[in-house]
């Protein structure tokens, strides 16, 4: 052990990081306590205490209509991006050829062009052109853009995998597929898990594509939200944004028990 | 002149098990000494305590009579080498060697003079602008002393400079280490747990153990004359006999076999004799003294000699004997400890 | 006999994306090039030219380079300190850091909204000390935009320079103080140049990130500080001016791919030393 913690902390840095933490947090908690005054309007400090606002979520037609929408599309979306994600991941680490940096680079292409291009881009082209209905369009969609963290997730999976079991596996007899399934697969279940964690609280946030593939009756929450904020000042949207960020805590005990939270320092 | 003065310092992570406990050590100036031990023994500890990077929890560290307990890593002007060499990735090796002299803010002529010479010194003169990832393993440590050197440290601490070496090199390096520092006469205190490497090139040596500092002497003292039993083992000794002392340097072990034996000390209860393995003979003709009988059980072949284990009463016994008369499983012999090589620990 | 079978485990992945991304892509930006039926770039010349375009283009790179900026200065000194804090602490901070990051932008936006406005919280403090006594106008402003921004991107500039910083070896940090320099010197001459990498990337994605961003300035900036995507927004749904958009569209991408490469073109010359 290389010495003791030297406890001689830089001050300076200690109170500069707490400040910067401060920064982030407080608003957010902010909301939090809003999200429970009174008031007809957001008040901050709030001067008497309610649940109403929550219950105004649930009594909401627009809102749970864009909750079900966004937990449908999130839902089927990652879904769909794991079934084409992970053996494209599985192909990417196991296997060595041409070309591959280009194709890992085409995997990536959804997060390297900016998400209103995209919104934009997949408007014009699958609603005007193709003609495609809304809701596929946005299912499409979301599953497109999230193709590229199951691939970075289970691909950060399977880096240092000790490929010789497969071998071990076939040399006993299983085929191909059988060997994925059952000596694979099972070793990043919780690479698996924590993609499917990430991707869809990113489908669920996403805004720049859901803000153009929407249309009667079919928008997901975080539309509504922004819809609602521009002419509504009472804590509606408080009380929401506590069950989102209830939400990013749940998603994010999820992937700390799987893949670990050190998986953000790349 | 007595240059490092640590008293009684004590060393704890967690404020129950103490690294180092009520150590002293005292160097003299110019003098090469080595801290051996086993890992976990303390000596890193100790060498980063006067370093700095370590606060003792008590005791004192003074240094050429000023307490420096206190005085922050940099500003004590000690040279560090690494085992890891620690050069700086993103700056030449020119730029590496320069950096103690840039932060001691001396001038550009003088920087380029002291830089060329000190490289000239550990013949890495052509490397000056090159970066540490073109060198070899023991290039990056002529580099490492020389930017410790290059500041004229008032103290040299090496920590185990030559473990990530290879085998040749370290011989052939630990010589150069020796050198310069006596060229420069410079106070050192070289950590390791080499045994042979720290002996070779020591003025004295002080063996640790636990946190302890078992014995503190010449390489030569320690090895013929080691104070513990650790000690012993740690230099080569093997066969340590329980032993009660009923005379006048006379001592008694199991089954009443008596030894003559010609060193000092050691009274009380819980004395351990031990004696080389080379220094057992196996007896051809008779002698009254210092004898004991055995069997054979095993015998190993070493190139120059044979290794036998012998089973006495004493439990069993490791001998080396040359290859005149070979012995095999389950001769009876008869051994001879001769009462100058029998140490008492 | 050995065919790369593996192929087929890319194909339904790469036809998706090939069909619903390259594809509308491409149906975007060619016919930005075109005018009436041949190669021009005319369409952009008249972006170009035109001031309101030119203001908020300008407007845009300007906030995100300030963005960038603050999340620089507040980023090197925080990852730092996370680098250097003991296992446990590190993995508190390092979810501190998280969290934001997932919290949906409408959320950190709309927090914003709720601080910065007539009646937020700011506003209300300056009134209760009578520092001013009418509410000022802090909402729908660029500097609204930019501190919606800092707080959108800074945990990933965080995220991205805390694990460069991790791996620099402990032992430089005490050659350098056994040398002679103090805690101040020994970061600027050691751990700084060595943590360029991370920040590289940082300050990328933060650039980049806040000159495609939607949410926030739409909701902290308003239609009186138009950035390049409200601008395609607005194009696109509120004037059905499809081309135009796609022309704004294309310069957002080409900005970024430009931004990129001279940021890796500077990076890269910085790297010859190796680390």
């Amino acid at each position: 052990m290389k010495g003791v913690c030297n406890m001689r902390k830089n001050k300076f840095l200690l109170i500069f990081s707490i400040l910067v933490y401060i920064f982030l947090f407080a608003p957010l908690i902010i909301i939090g306590i809003t999200a429970f005054g009174g008031e007809s309007y957001i008040a901050f400090p709030p001067k008497s205490f309610s649940v109403k606002w929550f219950a105004n979520i649930f009594s909401s037609e627009t809102f749970m209509n864009t909750l079900k929408t966004s937990m449908e599309i999130s839902l089927i979306a990652t879904i769909a991006a794991l079934i084409l994600g992970v053996p494209a991941a599985y192909a990417l680490s196991r296997f060595n050829f041409k070309g591959k940096t280009i194709l890992k680079n085409f995997f990536f292409s959804p997060v390297i062009v900016p998400g209103i291009v995209v919104g934009f881009s997949l408007f014009q082209f699958m609603i005007i052109k193709l003609k495609l209905p809304i809701y596929t369009s946005l299912l499409i969609g979301h599953t497109i853009i999230i193709i590229p963290y199951i691939i970075r997730v289970i691909g950060s999976s399977l880096e240092g995998f000790d490929y010789a079991i497969e071998e071990a596996a076939m040399s006993l007899g299983a085929g191909k597929v059988e060997t994925f399934f059952k000596v694979v697969f099972p070793n990043i279940t919780s690479g698996v898990i924590a993609a499917f964690m990430l991707a869809f609280i990113n489908s669920f946030n996403n805004v720049p594509v859901s803000i153009f593939l929407t249309g009667p009756g079919i928008s997901t929450l975080p539309i509504s939200m922004m819809s609602y904020v521009e002419y509504n000042y009472d804590p509606t949207v408080s009380a929401l944004s506590v069950l989102l960020m209830i939400m990013t805590i749940i998603v994010m005990f999820i992937v700390e028990k799987t893949l670990g939270l050190s998986y953000f320092l790349k | 002149m007595e240059l490092i003065n640590l008293k009684d310092i004590t060393v704890s992570y967690d404020g129950k098990n103490n690294i180092l406990e009520n150590l002293n050590l005292k160097v003299e100036k110019g003098q090469l000494v080595s801290l051996l031990g086993p890992s976990g023994c303390g000596k890193t500890t100790t060498l980063r305590v006067i370093a700095g990077f370590l606060e003792a929890n008590s005791g004192q560290f003074i240094f050429n009579n000023k307490d420096y307990t206190k005085i922050p890593v940099h500003k004590r002007n000690f040279g560090l080498v690494f085992q890891s060499y620690a050069l700086f990735p993103h700056l030449t090796v020119f730029d590496n060697v320069a950096f103690g002299l840039k932060m001691r803010k001396m001038n550009k002529k003088s920087i380029e003079d002291n830089v060329n010479r000190i490289l000239e010194a550990v013949d890495m003169k052509n490397f000056a602008k090159r970066y540490p990832k073109e060198l070899s393993g023991g290039q990056r440590q002529r580099v490492a002393i020389a930017r410790a050197l290059v500041i004229k440290p008032n103290l040299l601490l090496l920590d185990e400079p030559l473990s990530n070496l290879d085998a040749k090199l370290r011989l052939k390096m630990r010589v150069e280490i020796r050198k310069l520092q006596q060229d420069f006469g410079i106070t050192t205190l070289f950590v390791t747990h080499d045994q042979e490497e720290c002996f070779s090139i020591s003025d004295k040596v002080a063996v640790m153990n636990k946190g302890l500092i078992e014995q503190f002497d010449t390489p030569e003292n320690i090895y013929s004359n080691p104070a513990t039993e650790f000690v012993a083992r740690f230099v080569g000794f093997e066969n340590f006999i329980n032993l009660n002392h009923i005379g006048d340097k006379v001592y008694e072990g199991m089954g009443g076999n008596k030894f003559k034996v010609q060193c000092e000390r050691k009274k009380g209860e819980n004395i351990k004799g031990t004696i080389r393995p080379e220094d057992i003979q196996i007896l051809r003709e008779n002698k009254d003294e210092n004898t004991i009988e055995g069997i054979v059980e095993i015998r190993t072949y070493l190139g120059k000699s044979y290794q036998y284990n012998i089973k006495t009463e004493l439990g069993t016994l490791v001998l080396k004997e040359t290859n005149d008369v070979i012995y095999k499983q389950g001769d009876k012999v008869k051994l001879y400890l001769p009462s100058n090589k029998i140490i008492l620990v | 006999m050995k065919k790369k079978w593996y192929y087929i485990l890319l194909v339904p992945g790469l036809v998706i994306i090939l069909f619903f991304l390259i594809m509308p892509l491409i149906n975007t930006i060619f016919p930005t090039f075109m005018v009436k039926g041949s190669l021009s770039l005319e369409q952009y010349s008249r972006f170009f030219k035109d001031k309101y375009f030119m203001q908020i283009f300008h407007r845009t790179f300007k906030i995100a380079l300030i963005s960038s900026f603050i999340c620089m200065i507040l980023g090197v000194p925080v990852s730092y300190f996370i680098s250097r804090s003991s296992k446990k602490l590190r993995g508190l901070l390092m979810a501190c850091t998280v969290f934001p990051m997932l919290t949906n932008s409408v959320v950190r936006a709309f927090a914003w909204m709720n601080i910065l406005g007539k009646n937020g919280l700011i506003n209300k403090i300056l009134m209760e000390f009578n520092i001013i006594d009418k509410p000022y106008k802090l909402l729908y402003t660029e500097s609204a935009i930019v501190i919606g921004s800092v707080y959108l991107f800074l945990p990933l500039m965080i995220v991205s320079m805390v694990g460069v910083m991790e791996n620099i070896d402990n032992d430089l940090l005490e050659a350098a103080e056994s040398l002679g320099a103090n805690r101040l010197k020994a970061f600027f001459k050691v751990v700084f140049p060595l943590s360029i990498p991370g920040l590289i990337v940082g300050t990328i994605l933060v650039f980049t990130g806040t000159l495609t961003a939607y949410t926030t300035p739409q909701l902290l900036g308003g239609n009186s500080n138009m950035v390049l995507s409200t601008l395609i927004y607005q194009k696109t749904m509120s004037l059905g001016d499809w081309n135009e958009a796609a022309v704004v569209s294309t310069v957002m991408i080409l900005t970024t791919l430009l931004v990129i490469g001279i940021i890796n073109k500077l990076a890269s010359r910085l790297n010859e030393r190796g680390v």
